[in-house]
């Protein structure tokens, strides 16, 4: 077990040590785990496990809801349906002491349901609500660190990419994912404004008010929401419906974001193009760290790593959720240094097998269960809580993506005061992670209800 | 000492039944059998990387030394074990099956276990038809329904009942059947509580005397060339632990797997519903088609299917009479 | 440099084959969205079914046109795969790998292109091990005859644009490993 442990740690420290010499992730993973493979069963097994490993990887069907949503996100960039929930969020509450910011926020989340990633969030949003923010004079911090912090929601609100890819790691149902993810998503959105409110209470030089909107103006704006609520009822509904599985919903996603482009002359073909060519970009490296990670396990499993990893933690004495903050906060502290994806690739196949040890086994009852939950319930609610933290990472220094897509568009304000204008709503999360991880209901009663 | 570790790759959890009451048995007699010179690791969970598909290329490969898995993941490579899968072939006796496969194993099947060394094959209980809210008798009252396709051969035999078979992974079963994407699935009983259809299935139906719409076929397997490197005493330490009677106890094993899993749906309150002798051959007499589809499916690989067939079904027959 | 005849000659061969890299992309992207129209066109032909066989529509529709079409979920894996493989060429040339630059944020130019050339080096070797065994998988997957379960469709035809695919990889990575070098 100690010879395990001992290959997990250097494994771990060498791939930090390519990561930090700014060797792309996959490739990090790739090395790692493919020299690791070598030395322990000899350079032939890996030779011959190339031979299907990437077709049969990049063919899993559970992740090909993967290039789905980013598809239909980069399309809905291209729509201009960004510019239709601002207005609308705007004509809402930007009346309000900052009130324009708070309508970024709202808008950040439509926006965010019906896209899959953080960083489309955080870029659409920003290049529409940033010159507004800016002309109603809101300080630097306060314009870029709430957009910043908004991009999150993309991921948070469903449909999301990261959980999906949690979901393939644990086998875990994602419909019960994006049903559990919903009410932890709401809440967000409702803190993040909140943390508007208060922050523009203790410094009113930093959001002043909007100007209100003519009853026309109101309406038409009101109106131009629709084609998202109709998109996302028909997706993320139809899924939580259970009437369509996730990769035929994101298909219809698709579909229906590119008609809306079609329908308001705002998708050419040139623009469906770079929304192809974005997709490729980002899908491409995706699929290549989800190859680098599964060498990796590969690696760790013929060292005895995970299996080395949940014994010393099950025995370590400590109570179950004492494990489980210390795993957030390692997750907090990974952030740091990786991308989401990447971390719930790296961490989740080590840290998932330490809590079903710890819980109990897979088919625990929850009554004997260390965490008073099944197995099943705890892969869900864990999951949730892990997502939050590794999204946390967007906007935590020294890399935090959300805050560096953000800083570029904002040449005038400088990073550390975008770090500095994310604060609060850094604060904002630890808040809710702390209420999620105090009622597990909040996460667990939708999942529960759906299924029946 | 332990002088010879062997890797076993296979897709379900290390809690499962088949990896506790099947391999892990196995693997203990297997040792106990060397004196402890053979030690088998058992890897579960696709923990040793790729998908499912993957595990007869990894064998082959010797990326890992032993595998259990399904035949009909990778569909063509083993077209004359697939003649135990067929509805009317297989009917209801898995100890018989097994048997069978065993009987034949030599002269029928062994040709096109190219690169492997075959442990044991087996099947499952059979596919029973679980219906989300219909009660079935015959044939006719499945046309019209989206069923859930089991096997390669088990979408044929959606379709000669007139249903629409649709394709999905296990996993999404149980959230389709609960909305209704699909009406109906095919499976054996011991998927039951894994998947915890008792929530969405209201009604069990299978065959008389047990009888199913065919099965699938299963195999351990250990990559031909360290088969061939051992010595004779470890390769009798094999032998031993996966004779006739083990293929024969295998059948036992999956037959109590199947048996808990209706009586878990039973528990629940749903319908388990067996029906009369006529009602099965009504069944049997609507998938003959299927059976003659795949005469001549594989009879243009080569392959005499029409004889297969009656020697399949005789050698069933016979090790049923003998229990 | 970039004045002397060879030095434009080489710069405009590196346009010309970015060019190919993205309309390669683009192809694959295409690919996406054919498998786009299989999935949506699957539920609504199922849709179509349930409503043709017990519900409003009795029968009125010819069985082909109103059915799910058979073998989506093979159509999904075996097209989203190709396609993702015809990303790979663009990533690398766009270098869209992330990567964490915070650490090397107040290194020199110089540096940050000596690790740049690295981790070009590695995509090389390790895109060219993969186009090299992937051959090997290919004559594996057609010497064994691997289909997918239902369409039967032969797995070794889908290696046929993943090699090409890797090869383009492969030469971008070389493109970018001389544009590493020479600022190195
Ligand atoms: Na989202
Ligand atoms: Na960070």
């Amino acid at each position: 077990m100690l010879d395990a442990l001992m290959i997990g740690f250097a494994g771990l420290g060498i791939l930090i040590l390519l990561i930090v010499i700014r060797m792309p992730i996959a490739y990090a993973m790739i090395l790692v785990g493919g020299i690791g493979v070598a030395i322990l069963s000899g350079p032939a097994i890996l030779f011959s496990q190339l031979k299907t490993l990437a077709y049969s990887q990049f063919s899993n069907y559970s992740l090909s809801v993967v290039p789905m949503f980013i598809l239909m996100g980069n399309i809905a960039t291209q729509t201009g349906l960004s510019r239709d929930l601002f207005r609308a969020a705007n004509a809402w509450i930007g009346w309000l002491r900052g009130g324009t910011a708070m309508a970024a926020i709202a808008a950040c989340a439509g926006f965010g349901a019906v896209c899959g990633s953080s960083l489309a969030t955080a870029s659409t949003m920003g290049q529409v609500a940033l010159p507004e923010l800016r002309r109603y004079r809101y300080s630097g911090a306060l314009a870029t660190g709430t957009l910043a912090a908004g991009g999150v929601l993309g991921i948070l609100i469903p449909p999301s990419v990261v959980l999906v890819v949690y979901a393939v790691i644990v086998e875990a149902n994602i419909v019960s994912m994006f049903a559990a993810a919903l009410f932890p998503g709401i809440i967000a959105v409702i803190f993040f404004i909140l943390t508007i409110g208060v922050y523009v209470m203790v410094r009113p030089e930093a959001g002043p008010k909007g100007g209100a909107s003519t009853r026309g103006e109101f309406l038409a704006a009101t109106l131009g929401v629709l084609p998202v609520l109709v998109i996302f009822g028909l997706v993320i509904g139809g899924i939580y419906g259970g009437f369509f599985n996730p990769t035929p919903a994101g298909a219809i996603g698709v579909f229906l974001v590119w008609l809306y482009g079609i329908f308001r002359r705002s998708v050419s073909m040139r623009s469906l193009g770079e929304a192809l060519l974005a997709t490729a970009r980002t899908t491409g490296m995706i699929y290549l760290i989800v190859l680098g990670a599964e060498l990796l396990k590969i690696f760790m499993s013929r060292g005895g790593v995970p299996q080395a990893i949940a014994d010393w933690m099950a025995n370590s004495g400590l109570a179950p959720m004492t494990v489980l903050v210390i795993l957030l906060i390692a997750l907090i502290f990974l952030g740091c240094l990786m991308d989401s994806l990447s971390m719930i690739l790296l961490a989740i196949p080590f840290f998932w097998p330490v809590l079903v040890e710890i819980n109990g086994g897979d088919y625990v009852p929850a009554e004997m269960a260390g965490f008073g939950m099944s197995s099943e319930d705890l892969k869900i609610w864990f999951g949730i809580l892990s997502l939050i933290v590794v999204e946390l990472g967007l906007i935590t220094p020294p890399v935090g993506m959300n805050v560096f897509v953000i800083s570029a568009m904002a040449r005038d304000t400088p990073m550390r005061e975008t770090f500095i204008g994310v604060m609060p709503f850094f604060a904002a999360e630890i808040v809710r992670v702390a209420i999620l991880l105090a009622f597990p209901a909040i996460t667990l009663w939708l999942p529960h209800y759906l299924s029946g | 000492a332990q002088e010879f570790v062997f890797k076993l790759h296979h897709l379900l959890g290390a809690n499962s039944p088949a990896q506790k009451n099947m391999l892990e048995p196995w693997a203990k007699q297997v040792e106990e059998n060397s004196g402890g010179r053979v030690k088998i690791e058992i890897y579960p969970a696709m923990s040793l990387g790729g998908r499912p598909p993957e595990l007869i290329q990894q064998v082959r490969d010797g990326v890992v030394d032993l595998v259990w898995t399904v035949n009909g993941y990778t569909p063509g490579l083993f077209p004359r074990t697939e003649v135990f899968e067929l509805p009317s072939v297989f009917r209801n006796d898995i100890k018989a099956t097994n048997l069978a496969m065993y009987d034949l194993f030599e002269s029928d099947l062994k040709q096109e276990y190219k690169g492997l060394e075959v442990m044991w094959l087996h099947v499952h209980a059979g596919q029973a038809i679980m219906t989300v809210d219909k009660e079935v008798h015959s044939p006719a009252d499945m046309a019209g329904m989206k069923i859930r396709i089991p096997t390669r051969t088990g979408a044929w035999v959606i379709e000669a009942l007139g249903a629409a078979p649709v394709a999905m992974p296990v996993p999404a079963v149980p959230q389709a059947l609960s909305k209704k994407v699909v009406d109906a699935t095919l499976l054996p009983w011991e998927i039951i509580p894994p998947l915890k259809l008792q929530n969405q299935i209201k009604y069990f139906i299978e065959g008389h005397n047990q009888t199913r719409i065919g099965t699938t076929t299963f195999q351990v397997s250990m990559n031909k060339a360290r088969w061939d490197s051992l010595p004779d005493d470890i390769k009798k330490a094999f032998r031993d632990a996966s004779g006739r009677d083990w293929w024969g106890k295998v059948g036992d094993i999956w037959r109590a797997g199947d048996d808990f899993g209706i009586s878990v749906a039973e528990k629940a309150g749903r319908k388990h519903i067996v029906l009369s002798e006529a009602e099965t051959e009504a069944f049997m007499e609507a998938v003959q088609p299927v059976v003659q589809r795949w005469i001549e499916e594989v009879s243009a690989k080569g392959i005499d299917g029409a004889a297969l067939v009656e020697k399949a079904r005789a050698a069933i027959a016979a090790n049923t009479a003998a229990n | 440099m970039t004045d002397s005849p060879a030095g434009s000659r080489t710069a405009e061969r590196h346009r010309a084959f970015r060019r190919f890299v993205t309309i390669w992309a683009l192809l694959g992207g295409a690919l996406l969205c054919a498998v786009v129209l299989v999935n949506t066109g699957s539920i609504i032909g199922a849709a179509l079914f349930t409503a043709n066989e017990t519900g409003w529509l009795g029968g009125a529709l010819p069985h082909w046109m109103a059915s799910p079409i058979l073998g989506d979920f093979e159509l999904t894996e075996m097209g989203v795969c190709i396609a993702v493989f015809s990303f790979l060429p663009y990533c690398q040339l766009t270098r869209s790998n992330v990567t964490a630059d915070i650490f090397t944020a107040h290194a020199s130019p110089q540096w940050v292109a000596r690790f740049s050339l690295l981790a070009s080096l590695v995509a090389l070797a390790f895109m060219a091990i993969l186009a090299w065994r992937m051959y090997f998988g290919m004559l594996d997957q057609r010497e064994y005859g691997y289909t997918t379960a239902i369409l039967l469709l032969k797995h070794w035809y889908a290696y046929l644009p993943i090699l090409a695919s890797l090869a383009l990889t492969v030469l971008a990575a070389l493109v970018t490993l001389a544009e590493d070098a020479e600022r190195a």
